[in-house]
């Protein structure tokens, strides 16, 4: 049902968060230095040379929503910065300062959110597998920020993928979420209920729900139902 | 008019190298320290550096990680049952999980059982089943500060009546993934930590540690007055000169202070400008609380650490006697810092902080009911 045959508003104890703006990049088998180039442009001169693949997509779709200190962020991220992780293994016995740095979960969002100075007083990083999601949402729910931006990723392994311990597919998305729908203009609605059930919502489906403005509604964790609706 | 209650810390546990928290609280009283001299890259040798092992355990992992009976009894020793269900769900909380596994898969042995559990996701959908607990987990990773998110959202958790208690289960175990890297951050040398304390050069140790908190309503003596947090993100390894970052996660718990008697378990890993910058902030927020920091003894056991060391402040707050700074005899940065165990009468209120990697802090206030 679209949201506007929906009156009045929901109102439930349960999640609830309007969508403000949402901003996706599925950069696929794109490789680094790629991607690199291609969004040299929304990064200050210099500033993309250390910066992973997942730290460059996260920083791209974040920067618009222009994160302010009062806001919670939310980051979401399976397996993190798998390439630094392989460079940073395959550099033994000489460790790279560099590479630990930018191995350690939550690197991505780190680099996006220091490449601007920008200090936020909620910063929660999530990792996890099928109720990746679902955990996103609920932290953000109960953060209680009047604004909160969920964002995350992956990169694309090499060596890893073939363990299935890094993602076959690099992508980012980032949202702003809004509890009240007075509070401007959105674009779309979610909302988790607590059910009977069992259900998954891996990262990648969740981008692809996103990215592609599908919605959805099902089970997406033990115990949890996602309605998702857009304008 | 409705009341409230506050949430409670209904049950607290530790592993360290010392052993549960009782004797990990006996052997810091005692100013013992669990960190030894060891290989940075283990096996493959390297610079000795300090870390604090549980007993028997080598740097490297093992197939089957070889921390996993100490872990299985600690979990023992949690309250209730249902854990992993809508109603009861479990927070994970480390920056390690598996990462030790996966080092081991690549640089020692190409073994698939490492694995089995060398990503975060995999670490605890292994280690839950081991534990017998359900699929209602969550998973936290802000390095140094991990453990704190995970409190933080299990107070709220319980707060909102989405859960009716919520158990935050850290565990982190060394390897040299994480002894090389802060080696190689020339943070983690040959020398032993002192926290807080005036000396030329900083050094950190590392260490093993698993911990657990049930938080609800109704059950046990201390509840949390407050939690808070906040990120710089100004640099990765560096804070803000000002120290403002150390002084904006206690703003809002000063309030929750006021008219009792404090003292602080800060974090004081070792490391100079942090341990300046974080002794003078606290100073300035509770001036006469005594100040103390424990990973000269227990190592730094990174994501781990709020948890653990949360453990050892509710056993300091049961047994009325607090283990003072082990590793450092001052002069330190600040006139607060209590280098030895001091007597606590039973009011009062302890400040517990944790810091990490990107400017990120923590803290929360911990009292008897």
């Amino acid at each position: 049902m679209p949201l506007e045959g929906r009156t009045p508003p929901w109102s439930s104890p349960m999640p609830e968060f309007y969508i403000q703006a949402l901003n996706t990049d599925d950069a696929g088998a794109e490789e680094p230095s790629a991607t690199r180039e291609r969004l040299r442009g929304a990064f200050p001169p210099g500033a993309t040379r250390r910066m992973t693949q997942l730290g460059m997509l996260t920083g791209a779709v974040l920067a618009p929503l222009a994160p302010r200190e009062e806001e919670a962020v939310i980051y979401a991220s399976r397996f993190g910065e798998s390439r630094s992780l392989e460079a940073y293994l395959d550099g033994f016995p000489s460790a790279s300062p560099t590479l630990f740095q930018t191995s350690i979960h939550p690197s991505g969002v780190q680099q996006a959110l220091i490449g601007r100075q920008a200090p936020c007083t909620q910063l929660f990083p999530l990792s996890g597998g099928e109720a990746l999601v679902t955990q996103a949402l609920l932290t953000a729910w109960l953060a209680g920020a009047e604004r909160c931006l969920f964002c995350g990723g992956e990169e694309r392994g090499t060596w890893l993928v073939e363990h299935g311990a890094a993602s076959t597919e690099s992508f980012a998305f980032a949202m702003s979420l809004g509890r009240d729908p007075s509070g401007g203009p959105y674009i779309g609605r979610l909302r988790l209920e607590q059910v009977d059930g069992e259900g998954a919502l891996p990262l990648r489906d969740w981008f692809s729900l996103l990215h592609q403005r599908r919605p959805f509604d099902g089970l997406v964790a033990c115990g949890w139902r996602l309605c998702l609706e857009w304008r | 008019m409705s009341i409230v209650e506050p949430v409670r810390l209904t049950a607290c546990g530790c592993l360290t190298p010392f052993g549960d928290e009782a004797a990990t609280h006996r052997a810091l009283v005692e100013g013992r320290k669990a960190l030894r001299l060891e290989p940075v890259l283990g096996v493959k040798g390297g610079d000795l550096v300090p870390m604090a092992l549980l007993p028997g355990r080598a740097l490297d992992e093992t197939p089957e990680p070889a921390w996993l009976p100490a872990v299985k009894a600690l979990a023992q020793r949690i309250p209730g049952s249902g854990w992993g269900t809508v109603r009861r769900p479990v927070i994970f909380t480390s920056s390690n999980y598996g990462i030790g596994s996966l080092y081991a898969h690549r640089q020692v042995a190409a073994d698939a059982v490492h694995l089995g559990h060398c990503t975060p996701h995999l670490s605890v959908d292994w280690l839950r089943r081991e534990l017998g607990w359900g699929s209602q987990i969550t998973l936290y990773s802000h390095a140094c500060v991990s453990a704190h998110l995970g409190l933080l959202q299990a107070e709220r958790l319980v707060k909102a009546g989405l859960a009716d208690e919520v158990l935050v289960f850290s565990y982190d175990f060394l390897s040299p993934f994480v002894s090389a890297g802060f080696h190689a951050l020339k943070i983690l040398n040959g020398a032993f930590p002192a926290p807080y304390q005036v000396q030329e050069t900083g050094s950190i140790g590392l260490g093993d540690g698993a911990a657990f908190a049930v938080l609800g309503r109704g059950r046990g003596d201390l509840v949390l007055l407050g939690q808070s947090v906040y990120n710089e993100l100004h640099h990765f390894t560096a804070n803000k000169a000002d120290g403002s970052g150390f002084a904006k996660v206690l703003q809002p718990l000063t309030s929750r202070l006021a008219g009792r008697r404090v003292w602080v378990k800060g974090h004081g890993t070792g490391t100079l400008e942090a341990g300046r910058l974080e002794a003078e902030a606290i100073s300035a927020a509770v001036p006469d609380a005594p100040l103390v920091g424990w990973k000269g003894s227990l190592g730094h056991t990174l994501g781990s650490c709020g948890l653990v060391e949360l453990a050892v402040v509710a056993c300091s707050l049961g047994a009325g006697v607090a283990p003072g700074t082990v590793g450092s005899s001052g002069p330190c940065f600040s006139p607060s810092v209590a280098t030895g165990p001091f007597t606590l009468s039973g009011g009062e209120a302890v400040l517990c902080t944790s810091n990490a990697f990107g400017g990120a802090h923590a803290a929360l206030v911990l009292a008897h009911a």
